[in-house]
């Protein structure tokens, strides 16, 4: 009797931690650096992409940047580690490592981008404006502002995605590159 | 003590097993498959346009909202596949993915310098076959060697100014794809 309890609990502590270790590896890129709160999602190519981005991409169906093509930088939470919300402002300053070309966008917690009256769903490194030094202020806020502004949801979780294309920083990554600072402002 | 530590050391062992195996296997059940996805999304007949990120809409997962994208799904058993597309000024990417829409290969406006697009996407067997006898046409593209039989291409093109969408949706739906028959 003793001996078919034990054999239970283990199987069951086995499927736990086996099962639970698994989804918490596949539920969200977890396998490389991350620069501020930046996370660095690693390029994909067929061929050497490891079994947990595999695992993640098949669960997810999205269409991933290639190894050759760039470099994808998602954000979740603020500078002090607040999660991002639509319901507050955000401030993105600084700079961005060297690409030839890099793009900004706000999803809602479900992937969709939020309505805005101007369509606009993006900011690229080529529309936006820069102080004499290069670097830039973006405000991420669900109403308009004057300036480079992205609009995001008025209400629940956000994400950041930080798109670097054609970056050398894709075949070679280098954490203590400079990345924007995410800083949050007033809240409704 | 001991039979506690024996049965626990036996449960973390079991557990690093059904680790390995979830993550191997998931692949293989995994619930979304993006070529079927573009299947019924733009169908089989060459490239058409995937749904741009509209706000409050959502897209096919992981497409950048700063792009205009348009695919075709292909598959090798009738013959190569030969893709052509004209090209923008500003920033493009063209590239090829397996079944599971893991990259493969591809090309950006840097690499191409300009020129149009023209690929040809052929299998192990077939590549061998074009060598032996290279049609003078082909001279000039590149062949993609294609692990499988089926794979989608992906064309995206910058949105970069508003006023220039009608142009780059032009570049976007002058992308072809079509099998070309073993000669």
């Amino acid at each position: 009797m003793r001996f078919l309890v034990e054999l239970f609990a283990s199987l069951v502590i086995a499927l736990a931690l086996g099962l639970g270790s698994a989804w918490y590896m596949v539920a969200a890129p977890r396998i490389g650096y991350a620069i501020g709160a930046w996370k660095a999602v690693p390029a994909v190519s067929a061929e050497t992409a490891d079994p947990y981005t595999r695992a993640r991409v098949a669960r997810t169906g999205e269409i991933v940047l290639g190894a050759g093509e760039g470099l994808l930088f998602i954000a979740t939470h603020d500078d002090d580690g607040r999660d991002l919300d639509g319901a507050c402002d955000y401030r993105i300053a600084g700079a961005t490592p060297t690409a030839r070309l890099w793009t900004l966008s706000v999803v809602d917690a479900a992937g969709r981008s939020p309505a805005s009256v101007t369509g606009r769903t993006a900011l690229t490194s080529r529309e936006i404006l820069r102080d004499a030094g290069g670097r830039f202020e973006i405000v991420v806020a669900a109403a308009a502002r004057a300036g480079n502004w992205l609009p995001s949801p008025a209400a629940g979780g956000e994400h950041l995605f930080l798109r670097l294309y054609d970056t050398p920083l894709a075949l070679s990554p280098d954490p203590s590159m400079e990345m924007p600072r995410i800083t949050r402002e007033a809240c409704r | 003590m001991m039979r506690t530590a024996a049965w626990l050391l036996g449960a973390l062992l079991l557990a690093g097993i059904v680790h390995i195996v979830a993550v191997i296997g998931l692949p293989r059940y995994a619930v979304n498959d993006p070529w079927r996805e573009i299947g019924a999304i733009v169908g089989d007949d060459g490239f058409a346009p995937l749904p741009r990120a509209v706000p409050g809409e959502r897209s096919l997962p992981g497409l950048d909202p700063a792009m205009v994208h348009t695919a075709c799904r292909f598959a090798l058993d009738k013959g190569p596949v030969r893709i052509r597309a004209e090209t923008t000024d500003g920033y493009w990417s063209l590239s090829l993915h397996d079944r599971r829409g893991m990259w493969v290969w591809g090309v950006d406006n840097r690499a191409a310098e300009q020129k149009p697009i023209d690929i040809l996407v052929a299998t192990n067997v077939q590549v061998a076959q074009l060598r032996e006898s290279l049609p003078d046409e082909f001279e000039d593209v590149v062949i993609v060697d294609w692990p499988g039989s089926e794979g989608f291409a992906l064309y995206k093109i910058l949105l970069s100014e508003a006023s220039r969408r009608s142009e780059i949706e032009a570049a976007a739906a002058s992308a072809r794809c079509t099998t070309t028959p073993p000669s």
